[in-house]
């Protein structure tokens, strides 16, 4: 298992170098030149040449490139053009309301999926059925940003029970611990603060939950109708076991392991920023963040951001691929295999 | 099982074990504004007022920004050595006292007023105010000051503060290089000029320090700043009266209305007249002030088809610019007949701009044999103009149409617009400005610029030059007027722009709130508000 994963890791690295290559190059030819946004109205020109120079600007771009991978190496991924703050610094001071974020969208479109595919595929054919694989139709069909617009409207514009925007109110907002609001209220016992914290949490998790959750009710529908017909669970029937144990100890077990990859892959997704979820909420995690660099030329801060979510995405399946070992005992990574 | 294996009791322990470690590390967060939480007030007031911008400040010292967002709550914490008047951009005694002026305009003598601390303790006295100026002078200065060279001006520009020094601690001697009128207005600026604590020099980016109402608590990230009062501020007239202010930031015009609406905000900005029904709707008030700025289009005058002016007033009759400016921005824009805003300067009434004339146009514009032009223009809502400027361009293009004229429009995304002003070739292009200081200079002076960026006409008239050079010398008063009013006649004679609007700030809010003050420069002075319970 061991040198599994140190393959895996190895394996990970030039796929790192050709992310961080095509986005360097994409900043680089594509993005407005960011002297003018960092100086502002009333740079001169020599001053921007003296910036670009002093930035690394007017270096040949490989020079560039290379000093960039040394400085990530050595865990340095540059200053903001335009905050003068440290890339890593920017990064973990947003890092942790997109991760809260999408942990509680993919807790509750793993149950609320997971649990929609079962009943539907004990179901399967019946009004149960049809009602569950539109709602995963609507689901995988709705823009997340337009139903976040409609959750706005209604809760918060019409009935005014939930709040528009924000992690927390600002006075309640806890400093210190780990960055994740709803865990660090708990734990410092100020529920009032935890409250708020889950009230803003609401709308948010719930929109960004809805597309994960449509395809782990179809994952989960389509895995557990192929295990419901295995033998072994045609014999744990004819043994006389209740329905509910078939369905939950012999055949969900075993169907969750393609859904395990699913919702893998669809925490990494989430894990990489929100978009249009974090905009419409007023959500400040790094995936809204990042567009504004972009649009800022802000380089060192897109380079590190998209770096940071190449790793993840290649941590996240290689904990995918761990877990498989865990969930079907037959899986083995030995050497031969890996 | 592979000697590498780990068992599934070690991989659950791993497990509980990185659980335990991010629950541990969250035990002892205390809340950004807990010692506020029970409120303040006598029970008549709210302890807290929530102001909800666009978007988060690119930082919080004011020698290294010069976005508007920062702005907004610098002023709430730092004072300048001279302020604004609340509502006008009239300079009036800030840390200091009106200055004494040598005769030929170079030295400016400040005294300190007694007893003022920064929030730090640290006291405000000379040697602190001028080490402010000193490290935005240079050789001290570095590139990403962006105002330091506008409000100190440079070596190379003869121009600016030669020196400032602290003779003693309550004497700052400033001496300039050539006599500078809209020095004084730039010293009262929210960029550059605001005093911070020198100790604060290397953190007031995300750690500011000064001397006024309120004290830094907390940024948040993409989210928020908490201000508290600073109780022991050493002006008992201007004290902040409420305890806490807080800064929000959503992107969205909308997204703010609908939090506005909705109490979780209590003043927004940002927003046009799109919204402006939805949020009188909603309960909430809106607040108009006309503001310091000009929306135009720019001739290029170096272009073969616009290089004579005929062809530029040729084209401007084309254009029908009251009804442009009704049908776009619905009376929250007003037409504009000066480059100067009306309130700052009344030039549009002894100034004439070229009158819509269709007829006209189309025979100057067939006999000058121009059928098409090249029009680049930007993407995004500017302050000038809450439509972008495609909306804008695509207006003109229907008027020229009507003239015969086919204008070719390239439109960008703000930040590379700003390159391809000085790196493209056009004919005609749509920019705009924002005023610093309410100096009649700050608008007028752009016609002179030798940067392409700034004079996006490419104007060049030894006259017009001349005339600002002047002005900028001349002490205000009537003689002064007389220069800008030169200027202003020149504009509307050569035709290097064609005027479109100066558009109105339109803030919102709640009709529980009152007092906030907001200032020609787009910055609020929360100082006075207040919230009913």
């Amino acid at each position: 298992m061991v040198k599994y994963i140190v393959k895996r890791v190895l394996q990970a690295i030039p796929v790192l170098i050709a992310l961080s290559i095509v986005v360097f190059l994409i900043m680089r030819v594509f993005s407005a030149d960011p002297a003018p946004v960092v100086l502002g109205e009333h740079a001169t020109r020599e001053a921007m040449d003296a910036w670009r120079d002093s930035n690394g600007l007017n270096d040949p771009i490989w020079k560039q490139y290379l000093d960039f991978v040394a400085g990530a190496l050595h865990g340095d991924l540059g200053t903001s053009y335009y905050t003068h703050t440290a890339v890593t610094t920017e990064i973990m001071s947003r890092f942790p309301a997109t991760l809260e974020l999408a942990i509680v969208a993919i807790i509750i479109a793993s149950v609320v999926g997971i649990a929609l595919g079962v009943v539907s595929s004990v179901n399967k054919g019946k009004f149960v059925d049809a009602l569950s694989t539109l709602l995963a139709l609507i689901g995988v069909s709705m823009p997340i940003f337009w139903l976040g617009i409609l959750f706005i409207i209604l809760f918060t514009g019409i009935l005014h029970i939930l709040p528009s925007g924000g992690r927390i109110d600002p006075i309640m907002q806890p400093v210190g611990g780990t960055g994740l609001f709803l865990i660090d209220t708990l734990l410092s016992g100020d529920f009032e603060a935890f409250g708020n914290a889950l009230v803003h949490m609401i709308m948010p998790a719930c929109a960004l939950s809805m597309y994960s959750m449509a395809i782990i009710t179809r994952m989960t529908r389509s895995s557990m109708l192929d295990t419901l017909n295995e033998d072994y669970v045609r014999t744990a029937r004819a043994k006389g076991l209740p329905s509910g144990k078939v369905t939950t100890h012999h055949a969900l077990r075993n169907a969750m392991l393609p859904v395990s990859t699913v919702i893998g892959l669809q925490l990494g997704s989430l894990l990489g920023g929100a978009l249009l979820t974090e905009t419409v909420f007023a959500w400040p995690g790094i995936g809204k963040y990042v567009v504004e660099c972009i649009l800022k030329s802000d380089f060192p801060v897109v380079q590190g951001v998209v770096l940071l979510i190449g790793v993840i995405f290649v941590l996240i399946n290689l904990v995918v691929d761990i877990i498989y070992a865990f969930l079907d005992p037959r899986i083995k990574y030995t050497q031969a295999e890996g | 099982m592979d000697k590498n294996a780990i068992s599934r009791k070690t991989f659950l322990e791993l497990v509980a074990a990185t659980a335990s470690a991010g629950v541990l590390a969250g035990c002892g967060s205390t809340r950004a504004g807990s010692s506020s939480a029970s409120g303040s007030g006598d029970g008549t007031y709210a302890d807290t007022i929530t102001f909800s911008q666009g978007s988060e400040p690119r930082g919080l010292d004011p020698a290294f920004v010069d976005d508007g967002e920062s702005g907004k709550v610098m002023v709430q914490i730092y004072e300048n050595i001279l302020q604004y008047d609340t509502d006008t951009c009239d300079v009036v005694e800030g840390l200091c006292g009106l200055p004494e002026v040598s005769d030929d305009g170079l030295t400016y003598t400040f005294k300190v007023k007694d007893g003022i601390k920064f929030h730090d303790g640290n006291t405000c006295d000379a040697e602190a105010i001028a080490k402010n100026i000193q490290r935005q002078l240079e050789p001290d200065r570095t590139e990403d000051m962006p105002y330091a060279s506008f409000n100190f001006g440079s070596i190379e520009s003869g121009t600016g503060v030669e020196s400032v020094e602290a003779t003693d601690s309550s004497t700052l001697v400033f001496k300039l290089r050539a006599a500078s009128t809209p020095f004084l207005a730039n010293l009262a600026m929210c960029m550059s000029s605001p005093i911070v604590s020198p100790a604060a020099f290397d953190t007031a980016m995300e750690n500011p320090v000064g001397t006024g109402q309120y004290k830094f608590v907390s940024w948040t990230k993409n989210s928020n700043i908490v201000l508290k009062r600073n109780e022991d501020y050493w002006n008992a007239d201007k004290a902040g009266k409420t305890e806490n202010i807080i800064f929000t930031f959503i992107a969205e015009a909308a997204s703010r209305v609908t939090a506005l609406n909705n109490g979780e905000a209590d003043i927004i900005d940002g927003i046009d007249e799109a919204v402006v029904d939805t949020v009188e709707q909603g309960g909430s008030k809106i607040f108009t002030m006309d503001g310091m700025n000009i929306n135009y289009m720019a001739f290029n005058t170096q272009s073969e088809k616009f290089k004579d002016k005929a062809a530029r007033k040729a084209f401007a009759k084309a254009v029908n610019v009251q009804e442009l400016v009704d049908s776009l921005y619905n009376g929250y824009s007003s037409v504009a007949n000066s480059v100067m805003p009306t309130w700052m300067a009344a030039y549009d009434k002894d100034v004439v701009q070229t009158a819509y004339d269709k007829d006209a146009a189309q025979k100057e514009l067939a006999d000058l044999g121009i059928t098409s032009v090249k029009c680049i223009t930007y993407s995004n809502p500017r302050p000038y103009n809450g439509k972008g400027g495609q909306v804008l361009a695509e207006a003109i293009q229907g008027y020229l149409k009507e003239v015969g004229v086919d204008v070719t429009i390239d439109t960008y995304d703000w930040t590379t617009y700003k390159t391809k002003v000085e790196t493209e070739e056009y004919d005609i292009c749509f920019y705009g400005w924002n005023g610093d200081n309410g100096d009649p200079d700050n608008f007028m002076n752009l016609l002179s610029d030798p940067s392409k960026t700034m004079n996006v006409a490419r104007y060049q008239n030894d006259e017009y030059d001349a005339l600002i050079a002047k002005g900028l010398q001349t002490a205000a008063g009537s003689e002064r007027d007389d220069i800008y009013l030169q200027c202003e006649q020149i504009v509307a004679e050569e035709q290097p722009w064609l005027l479109i609007s100066h558009s109105k700030n339109i803030l919102g809010y709640s009709p529980k709130v009152s007092d906030f003050h907001f200032h020609p420069t787009a910055v609020t002075f929360l100082y006075d508000a207040v919230k009913e319970a």
